[in-house]
């Protein structure tokens, strides 16, 4: 890199410095962690009793049937590895776990993989059932992977926390998770069960723990360790953009292409999909809020706007945050009135990533102290007379972030 | 100097990435389709997105998809069933529900799409898409005409036919727009039912063709 001192470059080297030296947005990639892992976590459990028949070996889009397309597009599911009942149930448990443990910020790099091999095996598995809400949490789920998510709100940065109080403990889970994940990984290698690319992408990721894990126990101050930091920060706040594009991509395209449709142009469009019988679970609703034509075009050309104009209000602070909430709430809305709780969790998760960072340590602080009330009531419940609360520590007034 | 070379690397594979993502969204244009394949092969599987919500226009007719089953009763004999609703069922599972199944509202629904969207209009497959997408489909219906019990737990379903029922929907009542309510109906010719296609459960309400290992247990 050039050293000259002229403005331009003085700015790029700022830059550089930036997004060498930190992983930015701790709060936005530990919100959309939780949020993503939390809706895909809901929606596991919510299709619990239909599982057979969304992803099991024997459901109306067969394990044999999902070979044949997989055979030709090459997609990754965990699920073609055997057509067992049993393997199925354990897919799908791991799954559920995995997302739990994500969301809780548990050993968070490894956890971001097993999520994302969740998230891709059942989708993968079926096709033909996902709609939008899948479709944003597949591609975040690979996104995550490469972020440092879990620097703050999680177990990993309350561990971490407790390390640089003295209260550091020798780190066994860690060790023992990763030798666990290298015989899991040997053992799908051995059977095959792994193309090359994922392989090699499995296999490098492993390695990179183990790598890291050594270097911070030799020398947490050394040169090696302070480049993989380096090169962790670089692969985050690249990770963090693309989420960040991908989320504008989808605005956009959803904006651009609505302006393209009559229904669009004369306003009417919003009343369409409130009449649809699979999208409109309060009829009576529906018809409420297109009762008045002027709300209706109101509504339909506020869409428009807010989806085509989003993506270039992110370098206005104020106006990005209007529009922010605007789209929250009408994912909110949206939630209830087509039906689609999964979608819009998915695209409110996606959206938070956009939120300012005061607002979330505001709402962090919050639930921190929400968390410590309801743990001081349950234990005086316990324990009555005992120790008070005060030894609860606050989850993020004092945001410990971990290195992980 | 290896940091350098990490963040030129970094920064070269995200702007890649984005750009292959950016052209698989956008419309198809000049650079698209001179790369067309560059991009295909880098978005699918795993990146594919398609981001056409309710857009360029919302769906404004109601698709039903409806069945029926020829059955053969104990004693030998044929018979055929009336037509059931099946989307009228999802409908029904979806009102009042906060929580709506990807089975009520996007198992039939989708499947019956990828049909319409992998045959031709004599409803001849095109590609290895449209065999899977009928056998599904037929596997749907044998699964959810199982479900409402069609064959009485005695009758054997032999056969299943399929056609959907659109219908526009009527203008709001502040429009001055006249559109035909007259629905419109497309049918598939009967499809034979084996244990290939019973799925889950069903197994047991139809014919055992071959004792191979198919989809019924």
């Amino acid at each position: 890199m050039s050293r000259v001192e002229v403005p331009v470059t003085g700015r790029l080297a700022t830059g550089v410095q930036r997004v060498t030296a930190s992983a930015l947005g701790p709060y936005q990639s530990a919100v959309i962690r939780i949020g993503f892992s939390a809706t895909w976590l809901l929606f596991l459990l919510r299709e619990y009793p239909h599982r057979q028949e969304l992803y099991g070996p024997d459901g109306p889009w067969s394990w044999g049937m999902a070979q044949q397309l997989i055979a030709d597009n090459d997609a990754f599911t965990a699920l073609m590895w055997s057509d067992g009942r049993v393997w199925f149930e354990f897919v799908y448990a791991a799954a559920v776990l995995a997302s739990l443990l994500l969301m809780l910020g548990w050993r968070t790099r490894t956890m971001s993989v097993f999520f994302m091999i969740g998230v891709l095996s059942l989708q993968n598995r079926s096709v033909f059932l996902g709609d939008g809400g899948d479709n944003v949490i597949h591609l975040m789920s690979i996104y995550l992977v490469l972020t440092r998510c879990g620097q703050v709100w999680s177990l990993d940065a309350r561990r971490a926390a407790r390390a640089r109080e003295g209260l550091f403990t020798e780190d066994r889970a860690g060790p023992v998770l990763w030798w666990v994940v290298g015989l899991a990984l040997s053992v799908t290698t051995f059977m095959g069960d792994l193309s090359g690319g994922w392989a090699a992408f499995f296999w490098g990721l492993w390695g990179v723990q183990g790598v890291w894990w050594y270097l911070n126990r030799r020398d947490p101050f050394g040169q090696p360790r302070l480049l993989g930091d380096v090169v962790a920060n670089l692969v985050h706040n690249a990770a963090l953009l693309m989420i960040m594009v991908e989320a504008c991509l989808i605005y956009a395209t959803a904006g651009w292409y609505k302006i393209q449709g009559s229904r669009w142009q004369d306003g009417t469009a919003v009343y369409y999909p409130l009449h649809l019988d699979y999208f409109s679970p309060w009829p009576a609703l529906g018809d409420l809020l297109t009762a008045y034509g002027p709300i209706v075009l109101l509504v339909t050309y506020g869409t428009v706007v807010v989806q085509v104009a989003f993506p270039f209000t992110v370098f206005n602070r104020r106006v990005k945050n209007v529009l922010l909430a605007l789209m929250m709430v009408e994912h909110s809305v949206i939630a209830v009135v087509l039906g689609l709780p999964f979608f819009s969790l998915a695209m409110i998760a996606a959206d938070a990533v956009f939120l300012p960072t005061s607002f979330l340590k505001r709402i962090g602080g919050r639930a921190a102290r929400a968390r410590g009330r309801v743990l001081a009531r349950t234990r005086r419940a316990a324990v009555p007379g005992q120790r008070p609360a005060d030894g609860v520590e606050p989850l993020a007034a004092q945001p410990p972030t971990a290195r992980t | 100097m290896v940091a350098a070379l990490a963040l030129a690397i970094v920064a070269v594979g995200a702007c890649f990435h984005l750009a292959m993502v950016f052209l698989h969204v956008a419309p198809a244009n000049t650079v698209s389709k001179q790369h067309g394949a560059l991009v295909d092969d880098w978005v699918y599987p795993e990146f594919e997105q398609n981001w056409k919500l309710f857009a360029p226009n919302p769906l404004q007719q109601n698709i039903a998809v409806q069945a029926r089953a020829e059955l053969r009763t104990p004693d030998g004999e044929l018979r055929q069933t009336r037509w059931y609703d099946l989307s009228a069922q999802d409908g029904a599972a979806i009102d009042g529900n906060l929580l709506p199944s990807h089975t009520q509202q996007n198992e039939l629904r989708r499947a019956w799409d990828v049909y319409v969207g992998t045959h031709d209009a004599q409803d001849r497959p095109t590609g290895l898409r449209g065999t899977l997408s009928e056998q599904y489909l037929r596997r749907i219906l044998v699964l959810r005409l199982a479900r409402l019990d069609v064959g009485g737990g005695k009758d054997v379903m032999e056969r299943v036919q399929v056609r959907s029922r659109s219908t526009t929907i009527e203008p709001p009542k502040w429009s001055d727009e006249k559109v035909n309510q007259k629905p419109l109906y497309r049918q598939v010719a009967w499809w034979t039912v084996t244990s290939h296609d019973a799925p889950l459960d069903s197994g047991t309400r139809v014919r055992v063709l071959a004792p191979t290992a198919g989809g019924a247990r």
